[in-house]
């Protein structure tokens, strides 16, 4: 007994303790929920049967069954949809805003900051903001298109399948770039000023220094932001529960909200683990390539 | 035919002079070192230079052209940069070859002109390394390489030794050097170690809170200091100043405080003027000389590095080093009586701090 209270103090012991704390939390809260929603997709899982552990195995014919739902082709490309435009738009102006706050200008810094206030915002707030913003009658965004003449009527941007997933996109983006533009921008600021001097120096144009200097040494950071911003995206839900709810007639629907109605509307809850698992799955090969990104970073 | 002419060259910073009136005219082939206290304005002298700076008033010409107003990229000149600032993810060929891919050249012109500077520099067999894999010294040949391959108007360095340990930094003095005689470009050096700028320039301006104090060959600022700022700066160990009063008829110094020892001039100076009279340690012998004068002193210390002696003073209440080359065989304590040759004292100005002649 006392010489293992010393190996918890003085030796050993206390680095299997600590290891050992992360490990109970880890296979607890996420490697348990993981594995049991993997056996939940390979069994037939209802209101019924929830309670209990012995659930008959069905193979894969969850995965058959949600692939041969007429709207999987839909919510499939819905969600490709949904994360492309978010990262292409999100990273492009945030890049762009981190690019504009590195120059050297007054007060830079303070209004850099202003624009975390997007991130500190909880989605569900910014989704019932941006409802009344995007609303069709009262809304000042069609107030304002219309005002400027750049639309003739009113667009009803939460109720027009055409155009209600636009329109989660572009709250989804306005809700990303803080976070694009404050990791890209400890990455620019990262860059020393006179490597950008002697590329002055050696003839580099402003276009040909972000070409050959700045996008080569943000490699690292812009993996990061990337495959961090998919993950996002793949699990941006109260966005979409606050404007369309996947609406009008699953035109705007996504992969994580239709998992979430199997489940918890429509208690089809191995669907719905069916769903998730092959979301999982792609979020791991995203999670592998981030960790390869962080390899190309550079010293100075 | 002058590469570089600096006239009049001003700039502020947000209400700061930073370089005040500078005027220098720098010949084609030469090496030129700007040295100074850290502070005095020579790096940004250098990056006004480069194009890296924007100047407030005044003039500078390349070859013979204005540059003010125009880009670093239009200027052709090189710099070699004090961090070496290497493209952290190009290779040793690709940091060197940028400017010449920037540029377009055909390959076989960018391969040949690579390879010779590596060769030049020895870097060919490290042309497929990252920066990160080479040592301090490897690094700062790529970086002389980088401007080596351009074959520019004017090579700029900003004080690229100093992050190397000593005797790389002697090591590389001499070798770039030897690339300078080679290459017979113009360059600019600067510095904060006046040995430096003794031992590789042809002509040194040293600088001082934005001012050029002095400009001249080493030798030239070694013999003739214009200022006690300019003497006390150049040589090592620096220039002892002891204040002196010129006697009544203006033929000889007594030092302040110290009227036992009169020091007879080879000039004649204005009687009562009060001065620095500066002594080179090295001029300070302990063996008399030929028509030198004597000054008695009382050893305080002594410091050998083996081949030479540093011998710690006093003369009544003034203390003097003196470097003695060899063993002297003093002790500390021990009364010891040196000898310099009147041409070999300095004098100044107490107030102006200005050389005073006869």
């Amino acid at each position: 007994m006392q010489s293992i209270i010393r190996t918890i103090r003085d030796g050993s012991g206390f680095d299997i303790l600590l290891l050992g704390f992360a490990l109970v939390y880890l296979v607890t809260f996420s490697a348990f929920p993981i594995i049991y929603n993997i056996v939940m997709s390979l069994q037939t899982v209802d209101m019924f049967t929830i309670a209990s552990f012995s659930r008959p195995f069905v193979g894969l014919q969850n995965y058959y069954n949600i692939l041969s739902q007429p709207i999987a082709s839909l919510v499939f490309w819905n969600t490709v949809k949904f994360v492309v435009l978010s990262i292409v738009f999100q990273l492009s102006i945030g890049f762009g805003l981190a690019l504009f706050f590195n120059q050297d200008f007054p007060g830079a810094t303070y209004l850099r900051g202003l624009f975390l206030a997007g991130w500190i915002m909880p989605a569900l707030v910014v989704g019932a903001i941006w409802k009344w913003l995007l609303a069709g009658d009262f809304g000042v965004i069609n107030h304002i298109l219309m005002s400027l003449g750049i639309t003739e009527g009113r667009i009803f941007w939460l109720s027009d399948p055409d155009i209600a997933l636009y329109a989660v996109i572009i709250a989804n983006v306005w809700l990303g770039i803080p976070f694009n533009m404050i990791l890209l921008s400890v990455g620019l600021a990262s860059i020393p000023r006179d490597v950008y001097e002697a590329a002055e120096l050696d003839g580099a144009g402003p276009f040909e220094r972000f070409r050959s200097i700045t996008l080569p040494l943000m490699r690292a950071q812009l993996g990061a932001v990337i495959s961090l911003g998919i993950i996002f995206t793949l699990q941006q839900f109260d966005l979409i529960a606050a404007l369309t709810q996947g609406g009008p007639a699953d035109s705007s629907n996504v992969a994580q909200y239709w998992s979430w109605q199997l489940s918890f509307q429509t208690y089809e809850i191995s669907l719905g683990s069916a769903v998730s698992v092959m979301m999982i799955l792609f979020v791991i090969v995203v999670a592998a390539i981030y960790v390869r990104s962080t390899r190309h970073e550079h010293s100075y | 035919m002058l590469q570089i002419e600096i006239d009049r060259l001003n700039k502020h910073y947000a209400g700061f002079h930073a370089l005040k009136d500078i005027n220098i005219a720098i010949p084609r082939g030469s090496f030129v070192a700007l040295v100074g206290p850290s502070g005095c304005g020579k790096s940004t002298l250098l990056r006004t230079l480069a194009g890296l700076e924007k100047t407030s008033s005044g003039d500078i010409r390349i070859a013979g052209t204005s540059v003010i107003g125009k880009p670093p990229r239009e200027r052709d000149v090189a710099m070699v940069f004090q961090s070496y600032a290497l493209y952290p993810h190009m290779d040793v060929e690709h940091n060197m070859n940028y400017s010449m891919r920037l540029k377009r050249r055909p390959k076989p012109e960018i391969a040949e002109r690579t390879r010779a500077a590596a060769e030049t520099l020895g870097l060919g067999s490290l042309l497929d390394r990252l920066p990160k894999a080479l040592s301090g010294g490897q690094r700062q040949r790529v970086a002389m390489g980088r401007a080596i391959v351009r074959n520019p108007k004017v090579f700029l360095f900003d004080e690229p030794l100093s992050n190397l340990d000593a005797a790389l930094r002697v090591h590389m003095r001499s070798e770039i050097r030897k690339l300078h005689e080679r290459l017979k470009a113009t360059s600019v050096y600067v510095t904060h170690d006046q040995v430096e700028a003794m031992t590789m320039a042809d002509h040194i301006v040293v600088m001082r809170a934005g001012v050029v104090e002095q400009q001249g060959s080493p030798l030239d600022l070694y013999d003739k200091p214009a200022n006690k700022f300019v003497a006390g700066f150049i040589g090592s160990p620096a220039m002892n100043f002891i204040p002196a009063i010129v006697s009544p008829d203006g033929h000889s110094l007594t030092i302040e405080g110290d009227a036992a020892t009169m020091l007879v001039l080879d000039r004649k100076l204005a009687p009562g003027a009060r001065l620095w009279a500066g002594l080179r340690p090295e001029h300070l012998s302990l063996t008399p000389v030929a028509g030198s004068l004597a000054i008695d002193a009382v050893v305080a210390s002594v410091e050998s590095t083996g081949s030479m002696t540093f011998i710690m003073v006093a003369v009544g209440a003034q203390q003097l080093v003196v470097a003695h080359s060899g063993r002297p065989g003093v002790e500390k304590g021990g009364a010891v009586r040196l000898h310099i040759s009147p041409r070999n004292i300095h004098l100044f100005d107490r107030e102006t701090e200005l050389a005073v002649s006869g």
